[in-house]
């Protein structure tokens, strides 16, 4: 192979500072379309399993339409689609207000809500009935149920697999720079342009995405033990 | 789990390694699968475009298919399929780096830092970096464009120029064409920087052609050449013989006539300067 490498195109230069920014703007995105779906997941996971049809109707719709469509249609939905949609007035302050991060963001909140929900509906149905059945017996009402008895369950049954759901959202926020975020892939290519080095750019993008998940995985390890439920779950190791 | 992350990263980096030893030259490759593999693109009309009837065609395919191949094919003398792949500017080098390209084939500036990772054919284009914008906006040219949100194409060179010359402009980058135009149209950014001829194809294809307009001066000096590996000066021979027998022959101009004449794809008239150039780049025979 005729390719020369040279890695010191990753600290001359601006490529440090681009790599940090775009480090900055794929955290940023991925934590506030993390709450979003995190926000929407619980909600619509919880609605898929109360005894009342329409609610579980509108979050099966909500959960089918948007996790069954490409993220990237996503993408371009909420930065193309949408905007023409505001009033005059709205649309001219988003346009000078980063339209492309909002609308990232969004698409990649309610595409992984829509995802997180069925994490969550498999927690709550693994719950024993009889413990819901248990808690409206002891006099709390449905919405009391789950508050205080059923999603607080959930939620702890369900750590390992949101985990995974969660990389897989801080990943996805590469998909961000069709739609012109400059977030970290957006900023190895960036350094690819000025040095035309896209192997070691490339590589940089990938340790630093790598380092990322890899904290965030054993961040939430430690969550899972803090709030195991002692006696509840049976555990290995 | 560490021991078994060691191990795949040893895997991965003894395979990188072993790879170059099968590694034959582009030359011999071409001559086992009578095939030369080009890197292109699918939205810079007339340079490499998908036209209505759903072909993939243009100005530099052209150039590969009736000027390089035949070059290389005599040189063989065997025939030369051409096999087309999509690839964009933040791909192209890593396509040609893993010998899934053998050619870019596209719109790809020849510049310095370019060089050192890829060679490249002489220039057989000449253009400069305008905007597109709106009938009637205030935007006339890189002087104008301070505070304004441009979009530009990602990885290109007019986006570093932007960046260097006007910082405050708001870039905005989109990986291909169709996605910065509809950005405009839509309103969310007030130009598009392209280089010129590229923006003249854009608007010749557009719903509402009148509605634009490409305004300044060229604000960048934009060579166009095709990019191969480095260091295989056999067939970066062939290919410059292929374009320079074009020039030479006139092929060159019929094809440019083909794309860029008044019944093109993207009326440019060639001017006398950017002729004699490329006649001049034509070595003795």
């Amino acid at each position: 192979m005729g390719y020369q490498f040279d890695w010191s195109i990753l600290w001359s230069g601006q490529s440090g500072g681009w790599l940090l920014q775009g480090l900055l703007t794929t955290l940023g995105i991925s934590a506030l379309a993390w709450l979003l779906a995190a926000v929407l997941g619980i909600l619509s996971g919880a609605l898929r399993t109360v005894p009342w049809k329409p609610l579980r109707a509108a979050a099966t719709l909500y959960v089918e339409f948007f996790r069954n469509v490409p993220l990237l249609v996503w993408m371009f939905f909420w930065y193309f689609g949408v905007p023409p949609l505001l009033p005059a007035g709205a649309r001219r302050w988003l346009f000078d207000h980063h339209p492309e991060f909002w609308a990232g963001m969004v698409a990649l909140g309610v595409y992984h809500g829509a995802r997180m929900s069925e994490v969550i509906r498999s927690g709550i149905q693994s719950i024993p009935k009889t413990q819901f059945e248990a808690a409206v017996a002891m006099g709390l009402t449905t919405f009391q149920a789950y508050r205080l008895i059923i999603v607080p369950i959930a939620l702890r049954l369900i750590v390992p697999p949101v985990t995974s759901e969660s990389l897989n959202l801080l990943k996805n926020s590469s998909v961000a720079l069709t739609i012109s975020v400059a977030e970290l892939t957006f900023q190895t290519r960036q350094i690819e342009t000025y040095t035309a080095k896209a192997i070691e750019a490339l590589t940089a993008g990938t340790v630093i995405y790598l380092a990322l998940c890899v904290g965030i995985a054993s961040i939430m390890a430690r969550v899972e033990r803090r709030f195991a439920i002692p006696g509840l779950i049976a555990r290995g190791g | 789990m560490k021991r078994i992350l060691a191990v795949v990263l040893a895997l991965a980096v003894a395979l990188s390694v072993a790879a170059p030893a099968f590694a034959e030259t582009t030359l011999e490759k071409i001559a086992r699968t009578g095939t030369l593999t080009i890197g292109t693109r699918t939205g810079s009309p007339p340079f490499a475009f998908v036209n209505k009837q759903n072909e993939w065609v243009g100005f530099s395919i052209d150039l590969v298919e009736q000027a390089i191949a035949p070059a290389i094919a005599k040189k063989l003398g065997k025939p030369v399929k051409v096999e087309k792949k999509e690839s964009t500017p933040p791909t192209r080098i890593p396509l040609l780096s893993s010998n899934a390209v053998d050619l870019i084939a596209g719109t790809m500036t020849d510049t310095r830092p370019r060089r050192e990772s890829v060679d490249f054919s002489v220039t057989f284009f000449v253009t400069g970096a305008q905007f597109l914008v709106k009938k009637g906006s205030p935007i006339k040219g890189i002087e104008t464009i301070a505070g304004r949100r441009i979009a530009a194409q990602q990885g290109s060179t007019n986006a570093r120029i932007i960046r260097e010359r006007v910082p405050t402009a708001q870039l905005r980058e989109f990986p291909d064409q169709p996605a910065a135009f509809q950005a405009l149209v839509q309103g969310q950014v007030d130009a598009f920087t392209n280089d010129g001829i590229q923006l003249y194809g854009l608007r010749a294809k557009a719903p509402n052609a009148a509605d634009w307009e490409i305004v300044g001066d060229f604000y960048s000096y934009e060579p166009y050449g095709m990019a191969m590996r480095k260091n295989e000066s056999d067939f970066r021979h062939l290919v410059n013989v292929g374009l320079m027998e074009a020039i030479e022959s006139g092929k060159y101009f019929e094809l440019y006539e083909k794309w860029f004449g008044p019944r093109g794809e993207a009326p440019y008239p060639l001017t006398p300067e950017n002729k004699r150039f490329l006649i001049l780049q034509v070595v003795p025979k």
